[in-house]
C-alpha cells in the first residue's frame, strides 16, 4: 500500500514515498516485507549491488542531551467510525479530503485525473460535505478545525481547472474564510469557477442508481432536500495526533480536553514544562503559515531560554575550495529535467537533451526524471567533477524558486555558485502550452541555446559580507510590539519601541479578558511593567518615525521625540507592529447608518459591560459584518465574532434576562471559540444569519432603534426594537501607508502590510531586515497576535547572531577606469546604492554600495561609457542571447 | 499550396525578475494557456534594458519585442 | 518516537545548546531551519522515512493555488 497517495495506490515494499522525499533513500515497509512477515524472501539481499540491506539491524536507544524540545508531531486522523456516518468505507466513492488532494495531484494515483474509485469514469457532479469530524459532539471534536473551508475551496477551483464540465456543490454550516484575502479566494471560487455553496446539514449519503450516490441534506428553514452526486469529499478535520497521550506523558506535559496540547493565549507555545515548546497543529488546529509562524516563534522563545549555550556543537557546513577556472575552456553541463510528467508529459525531453548535446562548449548532457531531487543533486556534483564542467545550465522549472538550491550544489562541487544558469521549461513553457507538444519543445530548445550561450560568458563573482548593528528598533507599542522587544531583549539584544501614544498597550488597554476566558488586564499590566524593567529595552513614547535610511544590519532612522527633538538611532532590523484600530463604518448593510445613540459598537459595549454600576440593556441586536465584507471593507476582520460572542455571554453572565440576538453571515468563531458559541446558543442568545439579498435593515423610530430581519426558520420578515443595536465593525490597519513609503514596502488593496511569502515567509517583509507582526500584517486575535510578534523577534535575530550580512553578487559593479564621474547613475539609482568617491587622482567615481544594491540595472542601461556591468546579467551576456534568440532552429525545420 | 502560410510572428521578451518574470510562472502555476511564440530573456528589472537590446532584437529577427516589468 | 524522547525528562537547562525539534512536518522543519540559523545544533526528529509530514501531500496552497512540494 502507498500510504503517501493515502493508500489510492500500490507501491512496494521496498520504496521512497516520493521523488522529492528527504531523505531520498529507499527503506522497507515492515508490515509489506515477506522476511520480515513471514521470515521468508529475502531475495532483496543478493540483488542489491552496494550490499546496502542488512536486516540483523534493529532499534537503537539513542541518549541526546538537549537544552531545549519543541514538539511538533503534527494533527491526527479522525476515526473512519465518524466518517462511516456519510457512507466512507461503504462505497469507494466517498472519499476523504486527502485522498481527494492525492486523486488531483500529478504524482497522485491517476496522474492528476479525477476518476472515480469505482469504476475509473470520469465524475461529473462533486459534492463536499464540510465539518466532518469538526464542530462535532458525537465524535467528541467541539472545536472548528480552521483548515477544512480553505482546503475544500482549493480543491474544488484545482478540480474545477482539470475538468470545467465538473458540477460542484460545497454543504457547510458556515464559510470560515476569515483568513488574510482568504474571502477574496471564496469570491473567485464562486464567481469565476462557478462553485455552488449551499448552507446545510447533510444527513447521510446512500448509493443511488447502478453507479451513484444520494445525499440527503435539511436546510435552516427545515426543508429536507436529496441531490444525486457522482462522488462525495468528506472535508475532514483536524484530530489530535494519535500517539498524543503517549508524548504528553513521555515529556510530562499536559494536554487539553481534546488532547491537543495545554497552553494559554500570552504564552500560546509554552507546555507546562519548562523548556518544552509546542509548535504547529498540536498546539491546536491551524493551516500551514500560522504553523510556519509558530516554528519560527517557538525558535526564538527556545533560543533566548539557551543564549548562553549559544552555538556550542554548532557546526558550520564548510565547502571544498573553489576551482579557479580562469585559465580553462568553457566547459557547459546541461541537465534537463522532466519534472516527473510536469515536463516530460509535454515537451520531448529526450531529444531537447540531444539537442543541448550538439551545442558549442557543451561537454556533458544527460536528463533526469526530478532535478531537485537528493540524488540528482549528486550526479550533478560527480558529473561536475568527472567532466570538469566550469558552467552548469540546468533546464526545470523556475530560478526564482530553484536557483538557490542548484547553486548550493556547484558550492559543493568545488563551483563558484555564479556559474550556474537555469532556464525554466516548466512554468513558462510545458505547463502554458499543454497542447502543443511541438511547439513547447522547440520553445524548450530555443530557450536552452538562448541559457547556454549566456552561460558561455558566465564569470565567478565573489560573495560579499557586510557587517551588522546588533540592535533592533519597533514600531509600535502594543502587545505586538511590546512582545517583539521583549524576544528580541531576552535572546541579548538591544530594542528600541517608538510608540506614537503617551502609553504602551494598545487596544488591549480596553478589553478586559478574551473569549476564551483568559484575564488579559493583570498580564498586559506585567508585561508593560516587564517592559519598563528590561535594560536592554528602550521606550519612546509620544515618538515618530520619520525617516529610515540604509540596508539591512545597517539602517539609520530618524525618531522625533515626544519634546519635538529629533534623534537618530542606528540598528540592523526593524519590526513593523503598528496595529489596528477599530473601523468606522460609513456604510453599514449597503446603507448609511442612521445617527442614534443607541447603536454603538462592540467595543464602546464591551466598555460599557465592564463598567461598574452601569443599567445593562435588556434586549440588543448584534450585527455582524457591519461595514465589513462588501460594504466599506471588502475582507473579514476575523475577530468580531468571537468579540460579539464573548459580550453577548458576558452580557448573559450580568443581565440574565437580556435577551441577545445575532444577526451573521457565517459565524466565524474558528477553533476552541466554537465551544463558547455552543455554550451562548445553550444559553439562549438567538443567532439568525442574513444573505447578501435580505440584508438587515436598521432605522431611527424616534429615540428608538428598530431592526428589520428576514429570519428563514420562520420564514418571513421581523421587526425587533432592541434597547441597543451593536455593530460589530472590524478592523483597519494604522501608519502601514506612512511606513510602506517610508521603507519601500508593499501593503495589500485593504493597506495592510504584505509579507514576502503568505505561506512560507509570514512575519518577514520582501525588503531584508524589514518585519511585521500584530494587526498592521491583518485582523487576528490574542494568542496569534502574540505567536507572530514572537516569530517576528525570532526572524529579526537571526541577521544580529550572525553578525554580517551576505550580498548577492549580482549587484552592479563599477569599471574605474571607464567612469567618468558624471553622476548620471546616482543621479538614477532609486535605492541610494551609488556614491560618489574621489579617488586618488583627485578625479570624481562612482562606487555600488553593495548592501543597498538591488540589481535592478538602471545604472547599467543608462552608463554612457558602458562603465558600469551587472554581475550575472552582462552587456555580453545579454547580447549573446539574445543572438541566440536569432538563430531559431524553426530555420532548419 | 493554395493557403498563405499563418503568420507565427517570434517575439522576443525581457521580463524582470520580481513581476513580469514572476507573473509568467504564476500564469504557469495556474496552467494558463498562451501561443508559444515568445522567447524569453530574465533581468533583474526592466531598467536594465538598454534600447540597443531592442535592436538588437529586431536585426536578430525578432517579429517583436516584449517588455515585462 | 517515544522512546527518543526519554532523554528529555533530564531538567531543560542542562548546559547544553542542542535542541531536540520532534516531528518532521513543516512545522518541525521550520523550527529547526530557524533554530539552525539563531546558532543553535538541532536534532529534527521524524518517525517515517521522510520529513515533510502532510504538506508533502499537497498539490496545492490556498489562496493562492502555489506549489505545494
Amino acid at each position: 500500500m502507498d500510504g503517501y497517495n493515502e493508500g489510492l495506490a500500490l507501491t512496494r515494499p521496498i520504496h521512497i514515498d516520493y521523488p522529492q522525499a528527504v531523505p531520498a533513500s529507499y527503506y522497507i515497509d515492515p508490515k509489506a516485507c515477506l522476511h520480515l512477515t513471514e521470515n521468508t524472501c529475502k531475495i532483496c539481499v543478493p540483488v542489491c549491488r552496494s550490499r546496502a540491506i542488512d536486516f540483523t539491524q534493529t532499534e537503537k536507544i539513542e541518549e541526546l542531551q538537549v537544552g531545549a524540545v519543541v514538539v511538533a508531531p503534527g494533527f491526527g486522523r479522525v476515526p473512519d467510525s465518524t466518517l462511516a456516518k456519510y457512507g466512507y468505507g461503504q462505497h469507494p466513492d466517498v472519499v476523504t479530503s486527502l485522498e481527494f488532494e492525492r486523486l488531483l495531484n500529478p504524482s497522485g494515483p491517476y496522474q492528476g485525473q479525477v476518476l472515480t474509485m469505482s469504476d475509473r469514469r470520469h465524475p461529473k457532479r462533486l459534492a463536499f460535505i464540510q465539518c466532518v469530524g469538526s464542530r462535532d459532539l458525537g465524535c467528541d471534536n467541539g472545536y472548528c478545525s480552521s483548515v477544512c473551508c480553505m482546503y475544500a475551496i482549493k480543491e474544488a477551483m484545482v478540480a474545477k481547472e482539470h475538468d470545467p464540465e465538473l458540477d460542484i456543490t460545497i454543504y457547510y454550516m458556515d464559510m470560515r474564510t476569515q483568513g488574510k484575502d482568504f474571502d477574496a479566494a471564496q469570491k473567485r471560487a464562486e464567481s469565476q469557477f462557478g462553485i455552488k455553496f449551499v448552507r446545510a446539514k447533510v444527513a447521510d449519503v446512500m448509493p443511488w442508481g447502478k453507479k451513484g450516490l444520494k445525499l440527503t441534506y435539511s436546510t435552516l428553514n427545515g426543508g429536507h432536500h436529496f441531490e444525486p452526486f457522482d462522488m462525495v469529499v468528506l472535508s475532514v478535520g483536524l484530530d489530535s495526533p494519535k500517539d498524543a497521550q503517549a508524548i504528553a506523558q513521555t515529556l510530562d506535559i499536559k494536554l487539553n480536553r481534546y488532547d491537543f496540547c495545554d497552553t494559554s493565549a500570552f504564552t500560546p507555545l509554552n507546555t507546562s514544562r519548562e523548556g518544552i515548546f509546542v509548535a504547529g497543529a498540536f498546539q491546536g488546529p491551524k493551516d500551514i503559515p500560522e504553523s510556519v509562524t509558530q516554528s519560527s516563534a517557538a525558535a526564538g522563545i527556545a533560543s533566548a531560554l539557551l543564549k548562553q549555550q549559544r552555538g556550542a556543537g554548532y557546526v558550520v557546513k564548510s565547502y571544498p575550495n573553489e576551482r579557479d577556472i580562469k585559465d580553462e575552456e568553457v566547459r557547459i553541463g546541461v541537465f534537463t529535467c522532466h519534472c516527473g510528467i510536469n515536463i516530460g508529459g509535454v515537451v520531448n525531453v529526450p531529444s531537447v537533451d540531444q539537442y543541448a548535446g550538439g551545442m558549442e562548449n557543451v561537454v556533458y548532457h544527460s536528463e533526469s526524471l526530478y532535478s531537485c531531487s537528493q540524488d540528482a543533486q549528486e550526479v550533478i556534483k560527480q558529473k561536475i567533477k568527472e567532466h570538469k564542467l566550469n558552467r552548469v545550465v540546468i533546464a526545470a522549472c523556475s530560478p526564482r524558486t530553484h536557483e538557490p538550491l542548484f547553486q548550493e550544489t556547484l558550492k559543493d562541487a568545488g563551483l563558484n555558485r555564479s556559474l550556474f544558469e537555469m532556464v525554466n521549461i516548466r512554468d513558462q513553457c510545458s505547463w502554458v502550452h499543454a497542447q502543443e507538444p511541438e511547439a513547447a519543445t522547440r520553445k524548450a530548445m530555443d530557450l536552452i541555446r538562448m541559457g547556454v550561450a549566456k552561460a558561455r560568458g558566465i564569470k565567478p563573482l565573489a560573495e560579499q559580507t557586510v557587517p551588522v548593528t546588533a540592535k533592533a528598533v519597533v514600531i509600535g507599542g502594543g502587545v505586538a510590539g511590546m512582545t517583539a522587544a521583549l524576544t528580541l531583549a531576552e535572546q541579548g539584544f538591544h530594542t528600541t519601541i517608538v510608540e506614537k501614544e503617551a502609553a504602551l498597550g494598545g487596544n488591549l488597554l480596553v478589553i478586559k479578558k478574551t473569549i476564551l476566558g483568559v484575564d488579559t488586564e493583570k498580564t498586559l499590566k506585567a508585561m508593560i511593567e516587564q517592559v519598563k524593567k528590561t535594560k536592554l529595552i528602550t521606550v519612546l513614547t509620544k515618538a515618530e518615525l520619520l525617516d529610515v535610511s540604509g540596508f539591512v544590519g545597517n539602517f539609520s532612522s530618524v525618531i522625533r521625540l515626544a519634546d519635538g527633538q529629533e534623534n537618530t538611532i542606528d540598528h540592523g532590523v526593524i519590526i513593523l507592529a503598528t496595529g489596528g484600530k477599530e473601523h468606522t463604518p460609513q456604510t453599514v448593510l449597503g446603507k448609511e447608518l442612521p445617527a442614534s445613540e443607541a447603536i454603538i459598537t462592540q467595543r464602546e459595549l464591551e466598555t460599557r459591560l465592564n463598567a461598574k454600576g452601569k443599567k445593562l440593556p435588556d434586549s440588543v441586536v448584534m450585527v455582524q459584518c457591519a461595514g465589513s465584507r462588501g460594504d466599506d471593507l471588502s475582507y473579514c476582520s476575523k475577530v468580531c465574532c468571537n468579540h460579539a460572542v464573548k459580550n453577548a455571554l458576558t452580557l448573559k453572565d450580568k443581565n440574565p434576562k437580556a435577551q441577545v440576538i445575532v444577526l451573521y453571515r457565517d459565524l466565524r468563531t474558528y477553533g476552541y471559540a466554537e465551544e463558547k458559541y455552543r455554550e451562548a446558543r445553550e444559553r439562549g442568545v438567538i443567532f439568525i444569519p442574513y444573505s447578501l439579498d435580505a440584508k438587515p435593515e436598521i432605522s431611527k423610530k424616534g429615540k428608538a432603534v428598530e431592526v428589520r430581519f428576514f429570519d428563514p426558520l420562520l420564514g418571513e420578515e421581523v421587526t425587533v426594537n432592541p434597547d441597543l443595536v451593536v455593530l460589530s465593525v472590524g478592523i483597519v490597519p494604522q501608519g502601514t501607508e506612512v511606513l510602506s513609503k517610508l521603507l519601500k514596502v508593499p501593503v495589500t488593496a485593504d493597506k495592510f502590510f504584505l509579507e514576502a511569502h503568505v505561506k512560507l515567509r509570514p512575519v518577514e517583509m520582501p525588503v531584508d531586515g524589514v518585519y511585521v507582526c500584530g494587526l498592521a500584517h491583518s485582523p487576528k486575535p490574542l494568542d496569534e497576535t502574540v505567536v507572530q510578534a514572537q516569530a517576528a523577534a525570532a526572524k529579526a535575530a537571526m541577521p544580529l547572531v550572525k553578525g554580517m550580512v551576505k550580498v548577492d553578487p549580482i549587484v552592479s559593479h563599477v569599471d574605474k577606469e571607464a567612469c567618468i564621474g558624471c553622476g548620471l547613475c546616482v543621479s538614477l539609482c532609486p535605492y541610494k546604492a551609488i556614491q560618489m568617491l574621489t579617488s586618488e587622482d583627485k578625479k570624481k567615481r562612482a562606487e555600488t554600495i553593495v548592501a543597498s544594491c538591488k540589481a535592478c540595472g538602471i545604472c547599467a542601461s543608462h552608463c554612457p561609457t558602458f562603465a558600469i556591468s551587472m554581475g550575472g546579467f552582462t552587456n555580453e551576456q545579454i547580447f549573446s542571447q539574445i543572438e541566440a534568440f536569432g538563430k531559431s532552429i524553426e530555420d532548419k525545420l | 499550396m493554395n493557403q498563405a502560410p499563418e503568420f507565427n510572428p517570434r517575439i522576443l521578451g525581457f521580463l524582470c525578475n520580481w513581476c513580469c518574470y514572476a507573473a509568467a510562472d504564476a500564469a504557469g502555476v495556474s496552467r494558463y494557456q498562451y501561443p508559444p511564440n515568445l522567447r524569453t530573456i530574465r533581468v533583474m528589472c526592466t531598467g536594465r534594458l538598454d534600447p540597443v537590446f531592442v535592436i538588437k532584437g529586431l536585426i536578430e529577427g525578432a517579429d517583436g519585442i516584449f517588455t515585462g516589468g | 518516537m517515544t522512546q527518543a524522547v526519554k532523554s528529555a525528562k533530564s531538567a531543560p537547562a542542562t548546559g547544553s545548546g542542542a535542541v531536540m525539534v520532534l516531528g518532521g512536518g513543516v512545522a518541525g522543519v521550520q523550527a529547526a531551519l530557524d533554530l539552525t540559523d539563531l546558532g543553535y545544533y538541532v536534532y529534527l526528529v521524524e518517525k517515517s522515512a521522510a520529513i515533510g509530514g502532510a504538506m508533502a501531500q499537497l498539490d496545492k496552497t490556498f489562496p493562492t493555488n502555489d506549489c505545494s512540494l
